[in-house]
């Protein structure tokens, strides 16, 4: 099937959202999906037309038994399949971060890394903060690991058509994205290879303010609005 | 839903998906109280039978438990992330259905439409009501608007569209693809997508 011909990939996509796209065709289209960038596009202003119009369905309470098979399964699967320790997850202590100047954040950003259960030792820590020193956000990441975890704990008015985009800031190279930021909240970002690595030869992160999607040059377009250097707790 | 009320609710939604993605299960917990009556719902209509929506709505949690982390909160809403989920494993079990057996062509009926509850077409209007965009819906004909629905909320393929609504295969399919091609220029001009 050919996903590229002019309109043929809304017209696929709005089938897929619907349920109409069956058979063999929707395995195809899903497994197209995780690689193409526009048909994931497609699909996903589908669902924002769609998926909405079935929130007047009238609410079933599931079975009790749904939730116990549900909370068997991820105990028995380690409880904690990707995390960190519950000292990461307490809301009050980030939302004391975001009252305290940027050396108390990382202060206690690097003790709330020393309590968690880390699975291997060393961290990476920078904070974020705005042209008036106030911390907006914290990314952190195991130097072992292939994801970095970023906390906005002040959250950023946007634009509805403008995004935060995360950047390593290399010695001496061009910017590398790292990723987009929701406005508030916590996203995890996939590296391509382990954060040690990724950010050997990176001082200083950066997040910029982008169109919808990110950068379309792969380089910064809009302004910088957060810097913070890179901490390597090891 | 009140547009506020919405607002809140998503931004409380985004928060326990962000918290469950820490692994967080009390987070993980709540997520699923506010959301799983709703998503039920959706995975029975769909499926029609209760066993196949438990099992759906378990592998849909346990998918998300692993995976909350995958959602981008400025991509899209919090719920509608989670229904397209749902509704995608169901709309795979149909589909594993339909390869499994055959004969359920033969069988005539097949569909049976006369469930419980509102009609797939009263839940599109009240739908769209619910998202102040019912005008795009009643510019659609009688035909292509009840296709929608009956695909939307029921799951229907094009050939049990067809057996329903008494068509050719040819009129249905050209009937769902003009429709959904005027809902989105209605819908794009309301401004629903982002």
């Amino acid at each position: 099937m050919n996903f590229r011909a002019p309109g043929r990939a809304d017209a696929l996509a709005s089938a897929y959202v619907l349920g109409t796209l069956r058979g063999r065709a929707r395995a195809r289209f899903e497994r197209a999906l995780r690689s193409d960038t526009v048909l994931a596009d497609a699909v996903r202003r589908w669902e924002e037309r769609l998926i909405p119009l079935a929130e007047a369905l009238p609410p079933v309470a599931p079975p009790v038994r749904v939730w116990s098979a549900i909370l068997a399964r991820i105990r028995a699967e380690g409880g904690a399949p990707r995390a960190r320790g519950s000292a990461w997850t307490s809301l009050a202590l980030w939302r004391g971060l975001a009252l305290t100047a940027l050396a108390a954040v990382l202060a206690l950003a690097v003790s709330l890394l020393v309590t968690a259960p880390e699975r291997r030792e060393g961290t990476l820590v920078a904070v974020l903060a705005a042209q008036d020193a106030k911390p907006v956000a914290v990314a952190s990441a195991d130097r072992a690991g292939r994801s970095l975890t970023v906390k906005l704990i002040a959250p950023v008015e946007l634009a509805a058509n403008r995004t935060l985009q995360l950047w390593a800031l290399p010695e001496g190279g061009n910017p590398r994205p790292l990723g987009l930021l929701p406005a508030s909240g916590i996203v995890r970002l996939t590296l391509s290879s382990p954060a040690e690595q990724t950010l050997h030869d990176v001082p200083t992160l950066a997040v910029s303010l982008e169109p919808q999607g990110g950068s379309p040059t792969g380089l910064p377009t809009g302004p910088v609005l957060f810097t913070g250097p890179v901490q390597r707790l090891y | 839903m009140a547009a506020d009320a919405q607002v809140q609710r998503n931004a409380r939604l985004m928060e326990l998906l962000a918290r469950t993605a820490l692994a967080d299960q009390q987070a993980f917990a709540e997520l699923y109280r506010l959301t799983a009556p709703h998503l039920y719902a959706v995975a029975l209509r769909i499926l029609r039978e209760g066993a196949a929506a438990e099992e759906v709505l378990q592998e849909s949690f346990v998918n998300v438990w692993h995976h909350a982390a995958s959602y981008v909160a400025a991509k899209s809403q919090p719920l509608t992330w989670l229904t397209s989920i749902v509704r995608n494993r169901c709309l795979d079990r149909l589909r594993r259905r339909e390869i499994d057996t055959v004969t359920m062509d033969d069988e005539g009926e097949g569909v049976n439409i006369a469930a419980e509850g509102p009609a797939p077409l009263e839940l599109l209007l009240a739908g769209a009501d619910a998202l102040a965009v019912r005008s795009c819906i009643e510019a659609l004909e009688a035909g292509p608007k009840q296709a929608i629905a009956l695909a939307f909320y029921r799951g229907l393929s094009h050939s049990e569209l067809s057996r329903h609504l008494k068509q050719p295969l040819g009129t249905v399919k050209s009937w769902v693809r003009r429709a959904l091609e005027r809902l989105r220029a209605c819908l794009d001009s309301l401004g629903v997508t982002r």
